[in-house]
């Protein structure tokens, strides 16, 4: 009797080349895409959005064609940090034309597909039951969908934020393995840098992905009356820890409430106020992932040897 | 997953697709050598699971539509977020039925049968209002006779039997 392999291909479905013919329009569409970076921390309410919306607007300040992508399809955030999610998007035959931020940004984000604030992400299908099962695979499809079917056209830099979850970094490079880097964002609390650090083992040692460096997001609070800092977090020293975790540290963004009233406004606050510490700490932080993603070859050869 | 014919140790062929209805997608696979038939039935659960790959049951045939699975899948979306356009010759509006039966003609198979490309090609040029019972009387008279496909030839042989 023939086996599974005796037999050629399926039974007239070819999901191989289906699949096949998928990963080949994301490779085409990200050919025309000269850094891919990735913005994660493994544990959510770190700030990764805010950090990531103006990081985009840091690069796009200085002349650089930027992309972001808010690869968090259930709790999309950055239309709203960036101030598009009024905009139409056009599908076109070529790819859907993303949505326009400041100073040209091209935003796609699962938030632009919703009709209201108060409406989750719902699949169509004929059931919730199993759920744990088909959603992770929904997810992943869908942002395969949005790498792959956005009319990004030429950009300088894509950047993706990663929603919470370690396991979103092995997920993410399945679809995207020439990812450039991975910038890591933790608070200064035990608690984020227990979580951090296992992050930064699945990148490193896991599926060996470039890691640019990690940020200290919410380092301490500056008081408006005295100027007086104060730490808000009892956690180890985020540059000890990049040091202990043989990683590259990128820097502190302050924590100011300018930063989440311009990300409540739709302003990164490296536009609208690039003299508050935390926009000059974000534009210090996108200046040296820049350095660094000069060396991402070398990076990427590193991987490739044995 | 394939599917094979025990008696004759044949790979069997996605002969038809129905639903999903109530949530379950019947697929029809069929033996080329006995004609034989088998049809897989998925619960909800498993219908699921398949939609979420993005692959299409019978082979994806309709030229690529961007996002059209996100645009699909959504249950509430945007009022200006288009339905994706997927081709339904048959006028059921199912896209695993339309695609399943697209890719079953393609391989020669036609209403169970197993028609040569030929074949095929000369039965689309029969008229369309006496075609349907110009293939039942052919079908018909290669099951009676043992053809195991139906060639030009036995097209023919038809074609004098019944005096068509």
């Amino acid at each position: 009797m023939k086996t599974y392999g005796d037999i050629p291909g399926d039974a007239g479905s070819d999901v191989l080349g289906q699949v096949n013919a998928q990963q080949e329009r994301l490779r085409a569409r990200m050919a025309r895409i000269h850094a891919k970076v990735a913005v994660l921390s493994g544990k959510g309410g770190v700030g990764k959005s805010v950090i990531v919306a103006n990081l985009a607007a840091a690069f796009a300040e200085g002349g650089l064609r930027v992309g972001v992508l808010d690869a968090d399809i259930n709790g999309p955030s950055l239309g709203k940090m960036l101030g598009v999610r009024g905009q139409r998007l056009a599908f076109e035959t070529a790819g859907v034309q993303p949505a326009l931020g400041p100073l040209g940004i091209r935003v796609l984000s699962m938030d632009l597909f919703l009709p209201s604030d108060e409406t989750p992400v719902l699949w169509t299908g004929p059931t919730e039951g199993g759920g744990y099962l088909w959603r992770g695979a929904m997810e992943a499809a869908t942002l395969r969908e949005f790498l792959a079917d956005t009319e990004w056209g030429e950009l300088d830099m894509l950047l993706l934020d990663l929603p919470p979850g370690t396991d979103r970094i092995p997920s993410l490079l399945s679809l995207l393995p020439e990812l450039h880097g991975i910038v890591i964002v933790t608070l200064p609390s035990q608690v984020s840098q227990l979580i951090v650090a296992k992050s930064v083992t699945m990148a490193k040692e896991i599926v060996k992905a470039p890691i640019l460096g990690l940020v200290e997001n919410m380092a301490a609070h500056r008081c408006a009356h005295c100027g007086a800092e104060e730490a808000l977090f009892a956690g180890e020293d985020s540059a000890q820890m990049a040091e202990r975790l043989a990683i590259p540290f990128l820097g502190r963004v302050p924590f100011d409430p300018v930063l989440t009233r311009c990300a409540d406004e739709g302003t990164p606050v490296l536009l609208s106020h690039p003299t508050a510490p935390a926009a000059q700490a974000l534009s210090r932080i996108a200046a040296k992932i820049g350095e660094a993603l000069h060396r991402a070859p070398a990076l990427a050869e590193a991987k490739e040897s044995p | 997953m394939k599917f094979l014919c025990v008696q004759c140790d044949e790979a069997m062929k996605i002969t038809e697709t129905k639903g999903p209805e109530d949530g379950s997608l019947a697929v029809v696979f069929g033996c080329p050598t006995c004609r034989r038939q088998v049809a897989m039935l998925t619960n909800p659960m498993e219908t699921q699971m398949v939609r979420s790959l993005d692959v299409k049951i019978g082979g994806q045939q309709a030229p690529h539509d961007p996002m059209a699975f996100v645009r699909s899948s959504l249950a509430v979306k945007r009022e200006e977020v288009p339905s994706p356009s997927e081709p339904s010759p048959t006028g059921l509006g199912c896209p695993f039925t339309s695609i399943a039966n697209s890719a079953f003609e393609r391989q020669g198979l036609i209403g169970g049968a197993i028609w040569t490309e030929e074949a095929a090609e000369r039965l689309n040029n029969i008229p369309s209002f006496v075609r349907s019972w110009a293939q039942r009387g052919i079908e018909q008279y290669a099951r009676e006779n043992g053809c195991q496909r139906i060639t030009v030839e036995v097209m023919e042989e038809a074609r004098q039997r019944f005096g068509m």
